[in-house]
């Protein structure tokens, strides 16, 4: 399917970022959950493993992640993308360009983590299909993204750039609602969906206020 | 294809030094081959970085590659990569970098080299032949016998890599390996450029000390 006829969905799962270097128990446990669910954003991002080891991962959430039609987003490796056949790759801020990805492979989605208005702006430039901004609110891992931004300022990105912004950082379904209201197109998380044995009731606990 | 050449010496840039500035140096000093190796940079500083020392290389005629970051060869088109044995399969790298790509894979072992040559590799390679400070190693040196078992067993160009030096340059040559890469006979000399040339001539000669 092209990437343009594509609706995306306004969920966006980011995986724990504390996979064991064995088994990939946890992003499995968690891409299973989804199934029979409505398809979400399924971002692997596991920073810390070693790439023959992710690829294998990245290779097993593969059909699992399908049977959803779930999108499968990999953290910066396009090589592991193609390798696994997900739906593309979603760049950190500290990436390499996405116009070089775009360029060379035009079908493939190409997801951007930005923190701040002129990175935003710079990425529209180079052709992504999509936003995660953040942190909006303060979260654990906040540290590696700096201070909470604020709604605030997340109004004034989805103000100045025309493609979908996701909402990120300390977002539960009671902020998904301040989120959209401020003009996030979606919202993107890792804690609230740690809990893959409750995915249905936290699924549709979103859905209901995103969809609204 | 297998650009290749002969004899050839890969100059793997080090920590100390800027990259490019590097890469700069050793290609005046003959070097065939540069491979990008910085384990902790962001996509965006190796991609910088790349796209800068493959002009370099295009310049010189020789071969550029990266360590491990396929996405960022990819990225910037790069000639190649290198492969450790825990990063992305040759296979994989293969099948998205298509069939021009140089692919190198780090093995220390017969079963290690025949099975990457059955995956598609360019290149093996092959260490750590001598003692080494460079990278943390586990095991013991293979010694110039390895490189002669290998490069008689498997068709594919062996590069001999751990501990060479000028001085025993010659005699990795003389034991059948295709060519040498170094890191810090030249990232750490005072002078890569001069180390880079003593190295090749040393390579070119194949004459035992």
């Amino acid at each position: 399917m092209k990437r343009s006829l594509q609706q995306l969905p306004r969920i966006c799962v980011i995986s724990s970022g504390k996979e064991s270097l064995c088994c990939g128990s946890l992003a499995l446990r968690l891409a299973s959950s989804l199934s029979g669910l409505p398809p979400v954003i399924f971002q692997l991002r596991e920073k810390h493993l070693e790439t023959k080891t992710l690829s294998a991962l990245a290779l097993r959430l593969k059909p699992l992640l399908s049977s959803s039609s779930s999108l499968f987003m990999v953290n910066e490796r396009t090589d592991v993308a193609l390798a696994a056949g997900a739906a593309g790759v979603h760049l950190p801020e500290s990436s390499c360009p996405a116009d070089s990805i775009r360029r060379i492979f035009p079908e493939m989605l190409v997801g951007k983590s930005v923190h701040s208005l002129e990175s935003a702006i710079e990425a529209e430039k180079t052709g992504v299909d999509y936003l995660l901004y953040g942190p909006v609110y303060a979260t654990p891992s906040k540290e590696r993204f700096g201070p909470a931004q604020g709604l605030d300022a997340l109004e004034r990105i989805c103000r100045s750039v025309s493609m979908p912004v996701f909402a990120v950082g300390g977002i539960t379904p009671q902020r998904a609602y301040a989120c959209i209201e401020n003009g996030a197109y979606g919202i993107a998380a890792i804690t609230a969906f740690l809990d893959s044995g409750s995915m249905p009731e936290i699924m549709e606990h979103f859905q209901s206020i995103l969809l609204q | 294809m297998n650009p290749l050449p002969r004899r050839f010496l890969c100059v793997i840039t080090g920590e100390n030094r800027c990259p490019v500035e590097l890469a700069s140096m050793a290609l005046a000093g003959g070097a065939d081959m540069i491979q990008l190796r910085k384990k902790n940079a962001a996509g965006r500083e190796l991609f910088g970085w790349a796209i800068r020392i493959q002009e370099l290389c295009r310049e010189q005629g020789a071969v550029f590659i990266i360590n491990d970051r396929v996405d960022i060869a990819l990225a910037m088109q790069a000639d190649g990569v290198h492969l450790g044995q825990n990063d992305l399969p040759v296979e994989a790298a293969r099948s998205v970098l298509g069939p021009e790509a140089v692919i190198g894979i780090s093995v220390s072992t017969l079963s290690e080299a025949t099975s990457a040559s059955r995956n598609g590799a360019s290149y093996l390679g092959l260490g750590h032949i001598f003692p080494t400070g460079s990278k943390v190693k586990s095991g013991s040196s293979l010694g110039t016998e390895t490189i002669r078992n290998i490069a008689g067993s498997v068709r594919l160009p062996v590069l001999a890599i751990g501990g060479i030096t000028a001085e025993n340059a010659s005699e990795v040559i003389l034991a059948g390996a295709s060519g040498i890469a170094v890191i810090a006979a030249v990232s750490g000399a005072e002078n890569p450029e001069k180390a880079a040339r003593q190295l090749v001539r040393q390579i070119r000669q194949g004459r035992l000390p």
